[in-house]
C-alpha cells in the first residue's frame, strides 16, 4: 500500500480500472462469506481448501484465513496417509511460493511456510534452503527470510561450516551486506568460541553478543573485514562488523568500591553497573557479624544507580580507637569487598581503580597490544587514503583509546574536530562523545596522582558522566564550561568538601543533595534565579561558604534575608 | 539541535491539507486498502492521533467514533468462557453482529488482536474517554493468552507470528490499563534482550521504558551501543537499517528512540525537516514514506511525529514510549489517579 508511485492515467483508464475492481471485490465477497459459513458448520474439506487459497492468493496477511487453512490440513491428517499428505502439504509450499512471489515480506505466508515444513512427512530442507538462496539473491535484506533461514539451519541440523561458508559466498559477491555481516557474527561464536578464562562461578553474561571468538579465527576475520573497508570505505556494514570483531564481553559484575565514614557512620557502595536498591541482595558484615541497615540511593529520583549508600546504627564505629572490619556481599553475584576501617582513621576505602577495572578501555576486546597496533596502523593508511572519511576517524579513535587513552590524548582530540568537520551532521553528538572521553582522561590522570580533586575547566561540557567514579572526590572544579545542571546524579560524590562551577549556565542544583562533607560551593556567573533553585543546597548541614555573585537571583529584594533562613549554617555569603 | 529553518515554499508546512487528509481517511478509505480491513482500527487510530497532534480533533464527532471502537470490542459471554480471546478486533469483518455491551457472543473464530487492543485504547484515550466500558478483566486475560514460554507474544490466540512487535502492544495496554498482570515482564525483558539484533530498536526500548526497567535490563554501554548505532541512522531524514532508503516514518521510529535515550538533541533536525517535508503531499495532504509517492495514513502520522519532535511551531508534543500526544498522556495519569484512588490500593 504505501510506497506506491504516482502514475497518471487517462479517465478512460480509470473507469476501465474501476469496472475491474468491482468485479474482482465481487468474487472475495463471495468466496469469503462462503468460507466462514463453512468454517462455522465445521466443514473442513478441499472445497474450503480452495476458497482460502483464492481469498490468501490476494489477501496473504487474513491471519484468521490461514489459521482456518491450518485446521484443514490438520483434520485432514487424521483422514489420509502420510503418502497422501506428503503430496498435499507439497502442493502447499508451491502456494506458498506463489504467495510469496507477490508479497516476500508477508508475515503470514512465512509463518506459514514455516508451520508447514515442520509438519511434513518427508522435509525436504535443501529445498527449503534453496528457495531461501533464490530469496535472498532477489533481496538480501529480506529479514523474513533471513529468519526463515536460520529456523532451517537450527531444525534441520545444517553444520555451522557450512552456514560460514555460505556467508563467505554473500560477502564475496558483495561486499555491501550488512544483513550477512551480521549472520556471520552469529555464526563465529558458535564455530570457534573464544575460551573463557574466568572463574567457573562467574556471573552470567547479560545479553546475545557476549560469546566471543577464539583470537586465531579473529585475525582471520580481520582481515576479511579490512579487504571489505578497504574496497568501500564509505560501506558501514564492514565498519560495524569490524567494531563488534574489536569488542568484548561485558565486564564480571562486581563491587568496585566500599567506603567507611566514621564521623557520618556511613558506607556507601559503587557498583560495577546500576542497580536497585530496592531489589539487590546485599549483605553488610561487620566485624563479622551481618548487621541488619537500609540501603538507598544518593537521591529519590535516582533509583537505578551505581552508587547505594547506607547507614550506620549510631555508635557502631564512632570511637576512633576501635578498628573495625566491613565487608558487603553482593548475593546474587557471588562476590564481596572487604574494608578495613583502622584504628586514628575517620575514613577508609577500598576499591578498583578505574585503571584496574580497564574502565574506559573496555569497549575492545583483550588482544594483545600488538595485535591492537597493527589494525590502528592499518586504519591510518586508509585514512591517509580517505581523508574525509568518518569511519576510518571513529575507528582510529576507538582504537586508541583502547591503546593508551592518555598518550594519544591530543591526537584523538584532534581527530575528534576533524571528525566534526567531515561528519557535521552529527557534530553534537561527536561533542558530547569527546567531552565524555575528557572526563574518562581526567578521571585517570587524578587517580594516577593519586589525588582526590577533579578539575576540568574550559572544555565545553554540556553534560557530565562518570560520576560513579568520583565517590571518593573532595575538590570538584567544573569551571567556565557550558553546563545547565548539576543532576541528581552528582549526590554521587559523597565525599565532595568543596565545589567550584563558575561561569557555567547552571540554573538546576538538584544533584547538590545531602552531601555529608559539602562546606564550600562557588556558583559565580551562572543561571541561578529563584529560592527555589537553591533548595537542595539546605540538605548539606556543613555548607559554610557560598558564593553566588554574577547570577540573577541576587536582584531578588530580600535576597540576603531568604537565604539567611533557607541556609542557616553558611557563615560567608557573597553576593 | 535546532537550526535555523528554510522557510522556502518547498518547506511549508501546510497544517490544514493534513487535517483534511484524515478527515478523508476516517470518512472512506480507498479499495487499494482492502487489504488492511483486518487491521482498520489501526488506521482510525493514526487518523485520530494525527488529528490530535494536529490539534484539530474538533472536526471530528468523538461519540460516534467512541461507539465504533467500543462495537470492536470482544466481550466475555456470560458464562466467560471466552476470556482467553477478548480484547479488541480490527474491524467487523468477521461479521458479528453490531453491538457496544455486552454479555459477548460466543463465535468460533472470533477474538481480540493485540495491536487492535493496544491501538483501540489509545484511541479511546485520545477522544478523551474514560475506558469505563473497557472491560480490563477481559482485555487482560486475552492478553495473557498471547504470551508464549519464551516471552514473545502471539497477535491472536489462534496462533500467529511472534515477535518483539506485540511485546511493545503488550505493554502499551498494560501500562494503559495500569495493571501488569497481564503478562509475565521478566521473560517478556529476555525475550527482548535476546532480540536486540533486529531492527526493531523503537518497539524494544519503549517497552522497557513503559516498564520501567530500561536500566536494569540494559548496561550503560549497552545502551550507548544503541545511541550510536541510531544517531548513525541519520542520512537526512533517518532510515531504519544501514545501506537502506531514508523513510518518513522513521524519523519517528529512530528519533524517538533517540528521544528516550536522551539524545535526541544531537541529531540535525534541518536536514530531518527538510527531508520530512519533503514527502509532503501538497494537494491531497498526508506524507508518503518517499518524495514523489503516494500519502498513506501511517506515514502522514508518523511524519507529524517526527516533525513534533524537533518541536515544529503548531504541532502537539508526542510522548515518546506509549506514541500518544502528551495531552491525551495526562488524560491517562488523570485516570490512573482516579483508579488508584478508589481503589485505595499502594502502586
Amino acid at each position: 500500500m504505501h510506497g506506491r508511485v504516482k502514475v497518471k492515467t487517462t479517465a478512460q483508464q480509470e473507469e476501465e480500472k474501476r469496472k475491474e475492481r468491482e468485479k474482482k471485490l465481487k468474487i472475495y465477497v463471495a468466496a469469503r462469506d462462503a468460507c466462514f459459513s463453512k468454517r462455522k458448520e465445521g466443514v473442513c474439506d478441499d472445497e474450503a481448501l480452495q476458497l482460502t487459497q483464492q481469498l490468501l492468493s490476494s489477501n496473504p496477511d487474513f491471519a484468521t484465513l490461514w489459521n482456518y487453512r491450518r485446521e484443514i490440513l490438520m483434520h485432514l491428517e487424521t483422514v489420509k496417509d502420510p503418502d497422501e499428505m506428503q503430496k498435499i502439504y507439497e502442493a502447499e509450499l508451491s502456494f506458498l511460493e506463489a504467495c510469496l512471489k507477490v508479497n516476500p515480506k508477508s508475515y503470514g505466508s512465512w509463518h506459514h511456510r514455516g508451520w508447514v515444513s515442520a509438519r511434513l512427512p518427508r522435509p525436504d530442507w535443501a529445498r527449503e534452503l534453496s528457495l531461501c538462496d533464490r530469496c535472498l539473491s532477489l533481496d538480501d535484506r529480506n529479514f523474513h527470510c533471513w529468519d526463515y533461514r536460520r529456523m532451517v539451519v537450527k531444525v534441520s541440523g545444517v553444520p555451522v561450516d557450512q552456514e560460514l561458508e555460505f556467508s563467505d559466498r554473500l560477502i564475496g559477491s558483495n561486499f555491501s551486506n550488512y544483513s550477512s555481516w551480521h549472520y556471520r557474527s552469529t555464526l563465529l561464536p558458535v564455530l570457534h568460541p573464544q575460551t573463557r578464562q574466568e572463574p567457573p562461578h562467574a556471573s552470567s553474561p547479560r545479553g546475545p553478543q557476549s560469546h566471543r571468538v577464539c583470537e586465531e579465527q579473529l585475525l582471520k576475520e580481520y582481515e576479511l573485514v579490512q579487504n571489505a573497508f578497504f574496497t568501500d570505505p564509505n560501506d558501514q556494514s564492514a565498519w560495524f562488523y569490524y567494531r563488534w570483531l574489536l569488542g568484548r564481553a561485558e565486564r564480571e559484575e562486581t563491587i568496585s568500591c566500599v567506603y567507611v565514614s566514621r564521623e557520618d557512620e556511613r558506607v556507601a557502595v559503587a557498583f560495577s553497573r546500576p542497580i536497585n536498591a530496592r531489589c539487590v541482595g546485599l549483605l553488610l558484615v561487620l566485624d563479622g557479624q551481618p548487621l541488619r541497615v537500609e540501603w538507598r540511593s544518593v537521591h529519590p529520583r535516582f533509583r537505578h544507580s551505581p552508587v547505594l549508600i547506607c547507614d550506620l546504627p549510631p555508635g557502631t564505629i564512632n570511637d576512633v580507637t576501635n578498628e573495625h572490619n566491613l565487608t558487603v556481599h553482593w548475593t546474587g553475584n557471588h562476590t564481596h569487598r572487604d574494608c578495613a576501617l583502622y584504628t586514628g582513621r575517620v575514613e577508609s576505602w577500598c576499591r578498583d581503580t578505574a585503571t584496574d577495572q580497564e574502565l574506559f578501555r573496555s569497549e575492545l576486546s583483550v588482544e594483545k597490544t600488538s595485535v591492537l597496533q597493527s589494525e590502528l596502523q592499518s586504519v591510518k593508511q586508509l585514512q591517509e587514503l580517505e581523508p574525509l572519511n568518518k569511519w576510518c576517524l571513529l575507528t582510529i579513535i576507538l582504537l586508541m583509546r583502547a591503546l593508551d587513552p592518555l598518550g594519544y590524548e591530543k591526537e584523538t582530540l584532534a581527530h575528534f574536530q576533524t571528525l566534526k568537520e567531515v561528519d557535521s551532521m552529527r557534530s553534537e553528538y561527536y561533542s558530547d562523545l569527546c567531552c565524555k572521553f575528557m572526563i574518562e582522561n581526567t578521571i585517570l590522570k587524578m587517580e594516577y596522582a593519586e589525588v582526590r580533586v577533579f578539575s576540568i575547566t574550559d572544555r565545553n561540557l554540556t553534560s557530565l558522566c562518570h560520576l560513579d567514579q568520583l565517590l571518593l572526590v573532595t575538590h570538584i572544579n567544573l569551571s567556565s564550561n557550558r553546563l545547565q545542571r548539576l543532576p541528581p546524579q552528582f549526590a554521587m560524590l559523597q565525599c565532595l568538601e568543596v565545589l567550584e562551577a563558575d561561569n557555567n549556565f547552571l540554573e538546576n542544583l538538584e544533584g547538590v543533595y545531602h552531601l555529608p562533607r559539602l562546606q564550600e560551593v562557588s556558583l559565580k556567573n551562572n543561571k541561578i534565579s529563584t529560592l527555589t533553585d537553591l533548595q537542595p543546597l539546605a540538605s548539606c548541614p556543613e555548607l559554610k561558604r557560598l558564593d553566588l555573585r554574577g547570577n540573577p537571583v541576587t536582584q531578588a529584594a530580600s535576597v540576603e534575608s531568604d537565604l539567611a533562613e533557607l541556609l542557616p549554617s553558611v557563615t560567608d555569603l557573597l553576593l | 539541535g535546532v537550526t535555523d529553518v528554510d522557510m522556502s515554499p518547498k518547506y511549508h508546512f501546510l497544517k490544514d491539507r493534513h487535517v483534511r487528509f484524515f478527515q478523508r481517511t476516517l470518512q472512506v478509505l480507498p479499495e487499494r486498502y482492502a487489504s488492511l480491513e483486518t487491521t482498520r482500527l489501526s488506521i482510525v487510530f493514526f487518523a485520530l492521533s494525527g488529528l490530535d497532534v494536529l490539534g484539530s480533533l474538533d472536526v471530528i464527532d468523538k461519540d460516534l467514533i467512541i461507539e465504533w471502537i467500543y462495537s470492536q470490542q470482544v466481550l466475555p459471554t456470560d458464562d466467560k468462557s471466552n476470556l482467553g480471546r477478548c480484547g479488541f478486533r480490527g474491524s467487523s469483518h468477521i461479521g458479528i453482529p453490531y453491538s457496544t455491551k455486552g454479555p459477548g457472543v460466543l463465535h468460533p473464530y472470533d477474538s481480540g488482536h493485540v495491536a487492535m487492543t493496544y491501538t483501540g485504547l489509545c484511541s479511546l484515550l485520545i477522544l478523551g474517554d474514560d475506558l469505563s466500558r473497557v472491560n480490563k478483566q477481559g482485555c487482560l486475560a486475552g492478553l495473557r493468552a498471547l504470551q508464549l514460554e519464551d516471552g514473545s507474544f502471539y497477535s491472536v490466540p489462534e496462533g500467529s507470528e511472534n515477535d518483539i512487535r506485540f511485546i511493545y502492544c503488550a505493554a502499551c495496554i498494560c501500562f494503559m490499563l495500569d495493571d501488569w498482570s497481564g503478562m509475565n515482564i521478566q521473560k517478556a525483558i529476555e525475550y527482548i534482550r535476546g532480540s536486540l539484533v533486529s531492527g526493531w530498536t523503537y518497539c524494544a526500548i519503549a517497552s522497557l521504558c513503559l516498564m520501567g526497567r530500561l536500566e536494569e535490563a540494559l548496561s550503560p554501554r549497552e545502551l550507548d551501543r544503541i545511541r550510536r548505532w541510531c544517531i548513525m541512522r541519520q542520512q537526512s531524514g533517518f532510515h531504519g537499517r544501514p545501506n537502506k532508503p531514508v523513510d518518513t516514518c522513521y524519523s519517528f521510529w529512530v528519533g524517538a528512540t533517540l528521544e528516550l535515550l536522551g539524545v535526541f538533541r544531537y541529531t540535525n533536525f534541518e536536514k530531518n525537516r527538510n527531508f520530512i517535508l519533503s514527502t509532503q503531499d501538497r494537494l491531497v495532504g498526508g506524507f508518503a514514506k518517499w518524495p514523489d509517492s503516494h500519502p498513506d495514513p501511517l506515514h502522514a502520522y508518523f511524519g507529524l511525529c517526527g516533525l513534533s519532535l524537533i518541536g515544529e511551531p503548531n504541532l502537539r508534543k508526542v510522548h515518546p514510549a506509549l506514541n500518544i500526544t502528551q495531552g491525551a498522556f495526562q488524560h491517562l495519569q488523570q485516570l490512573h489517579q482516579t483508579w488508584r484512588s478508589s481503589c485505595g490500593q499502594q502502586h
